[in-house]
């Protein structure tokens, strides 16, 4: 068992700087939790608090049911992938990879099975009785890992891994530490901020900002259903489109105006807000070009000279100006625009996001339109 | 324009070369006069000086070997015992305490570092004094160990461990150390001190050959014979009997005296390599 509860911690660094105001988490035992957010935002602090590395200023840290916050890191049983790989210098691969193992005092032969099946998995064999400088970084990483995963530690932490590998082995390397995940059946904390890591690795995603967390839930919710404009736009790439709309009373639900853009919406809470200014959110992917769709869009139509249309294989990505913001839009690439042209996109109705202006909250209970 | 570049090149590395050469030559020099000297006998060194070897070596060497009155063997001995020990305390215990003092936070840390600088800039002799009178009431009066033991606390290797620390420990291999389980001292002996092996290397043998070649407190605490060091040894043969002083031994018993201490240098000396940490962290 070993799920791992933040309740009311608070970090306050020596300088008198509070990183994590209040925290609170509860990450559940084998599961995968993804911390992101912009650097310097308390990731790294969190998963060092975890580890041991960083006393607590204020409140609790359980990890299982243990109290550990005067637990020192070694007794805690967490394994610890750093940021920067900290491998011992002076050691061949082997002995950083059995370092732990012979503390602990197991037997040869078994330290010697581990690490040659966490070679094998991570594919270092040929390089056992190497030093670390003798390595690419791509294999100094996956040594870090390989001594992490020898341990059978109860938690697994890792602080952006992947973090200066090329393209190609980071996609590798991230389903590696997926399917390690699987077998070892471990709680794993993991921080990135590449939300492509984030979004295909986590079960659930905790999304911070300035040490307080924004959201805390599983991808497809942050995604589709974020709580506050932040989230809505740290998720998503290229980001959401947001744009400062006027709520007004139409039937049984409301309009919301931009420009000439008038869009159909029945949201109960846009109530309060009749007459004055909402923010809403289209993700790229949501503007549509199709003729059906804009057929059938009526006023919520988006009309704009395109400022520049960028190919990426299978869609081109459309950058123009509208409501005196910035737009993005994301098109398959079988229609042919090009910069200048002026079209036509017709946002999803069923995919807006809508956020009060001042406390960038969504206001949410979207009835079906 | 290129060739005169290329000719200035030359000339300008001929230059350099003759300096060092010079300065090697005045270096060595006086090593080649001490190692002819002691293969010669008395009468030839008064004679002057010559470039070739002659051929009392053997002869001068029993001669300083089976002196009643110095007792080289047991001065060898001792020095030995003495430098090692020291050279160990010191770049032991300075380690540790430089990596004390990195690693760790505490209140007094900033004072304690102060207060280590001060003692480095006291010199031995004020406190020369004060010391023997404490080795006086510790019973240690005749001993070699007041000349070894201070060495645990050497401000001057501190200082130098520090300096390396700084540079070369990144504290994330000391955490991944703490988190692989290691208890801290553990941490100490199995990751930090392997990867100041270069610094420990060079202080070694700065130490040794300074406590080596110590005359000032050794001469203060020992009496016995038996318990001398060779610089104590040295000087005694200087105020021997004038009838039977005999040059050649006394060159002798000075080339026995170095040979440890080259040994010592090329032992360590392998040890002095740059970037022991490289590729443990990324830069
Ligand atoms: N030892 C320290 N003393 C004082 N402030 C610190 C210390 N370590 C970190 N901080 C501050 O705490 C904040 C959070 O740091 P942290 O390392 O947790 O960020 P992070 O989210 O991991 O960022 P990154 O993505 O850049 O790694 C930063 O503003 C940083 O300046
Ligand atoms: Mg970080």
């Amino acid at each position: 068992m070993a799920s791992i509860s933040f309740k009311h911690v608070v970090k306050t660094y020596d300088n008198g700087v509070t990183v994590i105001p209040d925290l609170n988490l509860d990450i559940n035992d084998k599961e995968f939790v993804v911390l992101v957010g912009p650097s310097g935002c308390g990731k790294s602090t969190t998963l060092r608090m975890i580890a041991g590395l960083e006393s607590i200023s204020e409140g609790d840290l359980y990890i299982g049911d243990r109290l550990v916050n005067d637990v020192a890191p070694k007794n805690r049983d967490i394994a610890m992938v750093f940021q920067s790989y900290a491998l011992y210098p002076h050691m061949t691969v082997y002995k950083n990879m059995s370092f732990a193992l012979e503390l602990k005092k197991t037997p040869k032969e078994e330290i010697d099975k581990k690490v040659h099946e966490a070679a094998r998995i991570l594919e270092l064999e040929p390089y056992l009785d190497r030093k670390p400088k003798a390595l690419s970084g791509g294999q100094r990483q996956r040594v870090a890992l390989g001594r992490a995963m020898v341990r059978d530690p109860e938690v697994f932490l890792l602080d952006e891994p992947l973090s200066n590998l090329d393209a190609k082995l980071r996609t590798e390397m991230r389903s590696q530490i997926a399917a390690l995940h699987k077998r070892l059946q471990t709680t794993f904390v993991y921080v990135t901020h590449d939300q492509t890591e984030a979004m295909t690795m986590g079960d659930r995603i905790c999304v911070m900002k300035e040490g307080v967390i924004q959201q805390f839930d599983i991808p497809q919710k942050l995604y589709n259903k974020p709580d506050n404009m932040f989230v809505a736009g740290f998720i998503g790439s290229p980001q959401m489109n947001f744009l400062p709309a006027l709520v007004e009373k139409a039937g049984e639900g409301f309009m919301l105006s931009v420009d000439s853009c008038r869009v159909p919406v029945s949201v109960a809470g846009l109530a309060d807000y009749v007459g004055k200014e909402v923010i809403l959110g289209i993700r790229p992917e949501d503007l549509h070009i199709e003729a059906d769709m804009v057929e059938a869009s009526g006023h919520a139509l988006i009309e704009a000279r395109i400022d520049l249309a960028e190919m990426m294989g299978s869609e081109i990505y459309l950058y123009y100006q509208f409501g005196g913001q910035k737009m993005i839009s994301r098109i398959p690439s079988k229609y042919d625009v090009k910069e200048g042209d002026r079209v036509c996109l017709a946002p999803d109705l069923e995919k807006l996001h809508i956020f009060d202006k001042d406390t960038e909250k969504a206001i949410h209970q979207t009835l079906s339109v | 324009m290129r060739e005169t570049k290329e000719k200035r090149g030359v000339a300008f590395t001929i230059f350099v070369h003759m300096v060092l050469i010079f300065l090697a030559f005045l270096c060595l020099f006086f090593f080649y006069i001490l190692i002819i000297n002691s293969t010669r006998d008395h009468y030839q060194i008064q004679k002057g000086f010559s470039f070739l070897p002659g051929t009392h070596f053997m002869e001068n060497l029993h001669n300083v070997l089976n002196d009643a009155n110095i007792p080289v063997v047991s001065g060898i001995k001792n020095s030995l015992l003495v430098s090692v020990g020291a050279a160990v305390l010191a770049t032991y215990f300075s380690a540790l305490t430089a990596y004390g003092l990195y690693a760790y936070d505490f209140k007094l840390k900033k004072p304690a570092f102060i207060f280590i600088m001060l003692i480095l800039s006291m010199p031995t002799q004020v406190s020369a004094l004060g010391f023997v009178r404490l080795v006086e009431k510790m019973n240690m009066m005749n001993t070699l160990w007041p000349l070894f033991l201070p060495s645990i606390a050497a401000p001057a290797v501190f200082y130098f461990m520090y300096s390396y620390i700084q540079a070369s420990l990144p504290m994330e291999l000391v955490e991944a150390a703490r988190m692989d389980g290691c208890s801290e001292f553990g941490t100490f002996n199995r990751i930090v001190l392997p990867i100041m092996k270069p610094a420990i290397a060079v202080q070694a043998i700065f130490t040794f050959v300074q406590t080596w070649n110590t005359y000032f407190i050794p001469a203060l605490i020992i009496s016995d014979n038996s318990k001398k060091t060779l610089p104590i040894l040295i000087a005694s043969l200087r105020s021997a009997d004038f009838l039977k002083f005999d040059m050649g031994k006394v060159y002798m018993l000075i080339t026995v005296a170095i040979v440890p201490i080259i040994i010592v240098y090329l032992l360590l000396s392998r040890f002095i390599v740059a970037g022991v940490t490289l590729g443990g962290v990324k830069e």
